[in-house]
């Protein structure tokens, strides 16, 4: 059927608005500096060149554009990406942080490549260079992975530590809440075990622990989403190597929980995040905001309900 | 570095040609599920996930990971005293997994299959004075490969008795 002279003209209308709509934003742009290199990463040249060729253009001062990044409304959401990309790791400043640091954010980085969460899905799509191939991830591996520790660790502050708790350990700790309003939970020492985890990346041994309704779930394998009432512990201690092969849990590091509440926890994904620090059991975080750090670690598995650990089966 | 906003929309809308160049990712994605290989299979006297935490360690040169538990009774004397006396009606049970690497966490290693089960039980012998049992499974499904009983514990019954409680507070 053919249009009659007023639908064309209305089409013709259309498209000269949409395509001055297009040019008019063109000039709205949000202005994307690239500061100067002050730290950059050390690393070798075959890892470098990974990162910078699937890393740098949002985490680093060296953001290259590609041309159709520079059409708006794609330039918006790329400086805002390169902007927040900059604010948790930036590779040409990371120098600045202490090693221990350093090396946090670039496991994270690598674990992140590995559950797929970056570089970001949608940014892969239209980016199609910047996924991490299996053959460099296995070059970012060996050159991040540790040696194991050799020789006896100094035991005289793990030694401290177990003689100052177990002269105590009949006391009820006075603990204050976490800035989030969550209340210690003492008889987390008394949960079931769902798993250990030996983190060689940053010497520790961490258990994780769960309530009844979490074992519960876990034996009834409805873990995708955890049950309200759902609660975990993660208890991390120092790895205390006895110099023969042996690594046993030394100075009581931190014990962190998940705590299942759809309604109360709505917008920190569901979970009530809370940590206590060292032996005084010290709340974590300056406000209720610290769980924004809790929640973006824990992004990567937000298909699994923000739950890293696998719970060992047949729990019953 | 995690929004939500969709890239891909944005971009569609000034280039919509790029869009069919997206391509598979390498690592296969998150889902929950339960890690069924580090379950206890087989018949034992007790399952030890059921009871408590005393402590844990790693065996570099054998690539374990072993967690000792404790009955009530056990895990109550455990965590309130230094001596290694254990009381009767104490029961400790030591899982030792083999370790494969974290799928979701480079930089952590955590159980794979089960490796060996082991028990001391610390019980009244018929003339009153205190007798340990030891016991160790192994295999797959987990079979008893040693049970013996003696007024003073074995020296790996001793092993056990001996680790001090992981600090808990």
């Amino acid at each position: 059927m053919a249009m009659t002279s007023s639908e064309r003209l209305r089409l013709i209308k259309t498209a000269v608005i949409l395509g001055v709509v297009f040019i008019g934003i063109q000039f709205i742009r949000p202005e994307l500096k690239n500061p100067p290199v002050t730290a950059d990463l050390q690393a070798p040249p075959e890892v470098k060149q990974i990162l910078k060729t699937s890393c740098y253009s949002c985490h680093s001062n060296e953001t290259k554009l590609p041309w159709f990044d520079e059409v708006a409304p794609a330039y918006w959401i790329a400086t805002s990406d390169v902007k927040e990309a900059r604010k948790h790791l930036n590779f040409s400043e990371i120098g600045k942080l202490r090693v221990a640091q350093q090396k946090g954010l670039l496991f994270e980085a690598i674990s992140n490549i590995q559950t797929g969460a970056m570089p970001l899905p949608s940014y892969r799509r239209v980016h199609p260079g910047s996924r991490v191939t299996l053959a460099q991830m296995a070059v970012l591996k060996s050159w991040l992975n540790p040696p194991a520790p050799t020789g006896a660790a100094n035991t005289s502050a793990a030694d401290a530590g177990y003689e100052r708790w177990i002269q105590a350990s009949s006391v009820v700790p006075d603990v204050h809440p976490s800035p989030n309003g969550i209340e210690f939970m003492p008889d987390y020492r008394n949960w079931k075990v769902i798993s250990c985890t030996d983190r060689f990346d940053n010497h520790t041994m961490r258990e994780i622990l769960g309530n009844d309704i979490a074992v519960k779930a876990i034996a009834e394998n409805h873990i995708n989403p955890w049950p309200d009432g759902t609660a975990f512990a993660k208890v991390a201690w120092r790895q205390l190597p006895d110099g023969k092969g042996i690594i046993r849990t030394g100075a009581f590091i931190q014990v962190e929980f998940m705590i299942r509440d759809s309604d109360k926890y709505a917008s920190t994904k569901g979970w009530g995040w809370a940590r206590w620090r060292g032996a005084d059991l010290v709340p974590y975080g300056k406000d209720a905001a610290f769980t924004s750090e809790c929640i973006n670690c824990h992004a990567p598995v937000r298909n699994s309900d923000y739950v890293y650990t696998l719970p060992i089966g047949g729990q019953q | 570095m995690r929004a939500q906003r969709s890239y891909l929309l944005g971009t569609v809308f000034s280039l919509s040609i790029l869009s069919i160049l997206g391509c598979s990712n390498p690592y296969p994605p998150v889902v929950a599920t339960l890690n069924k290989s580090a379950a206890l299979p087989g018949n034992l006297p007790s399952n030890p996930l059921q009871d408590r935490v005393i402590t844990s360690w790693i065996d570099k040169q054998h690539g374990t990971m072993s967690t000792l538990f404790g009955n009530d009774i056990a895990v109550q004397y455990a965590r309130t005293s230094q001596q290694q006396d254990y009381p009767i009606g104490s029961t400790l049970s030591l899982v030792t997994w083999t370790q494969q690497e974290d799928p979701r966490w480079f930089g952590a290693r955590i159980p794979a299959k089960v490796k060996s089960v082991e028990y001391v039980i610390v019980k009244a012998g018929a003339d009153h004075r205190t007798s340990y049992t030891y016991e160790s499974y192994e295999g797959t499904p987990l079979k008893q490969t040693l049970e013996q009983q003696a007024p003073t514990p074995t020296p790996q019954a001793q092993y056990l008795i001996s680790q001090r409680a992981a600090v808990m507070p």
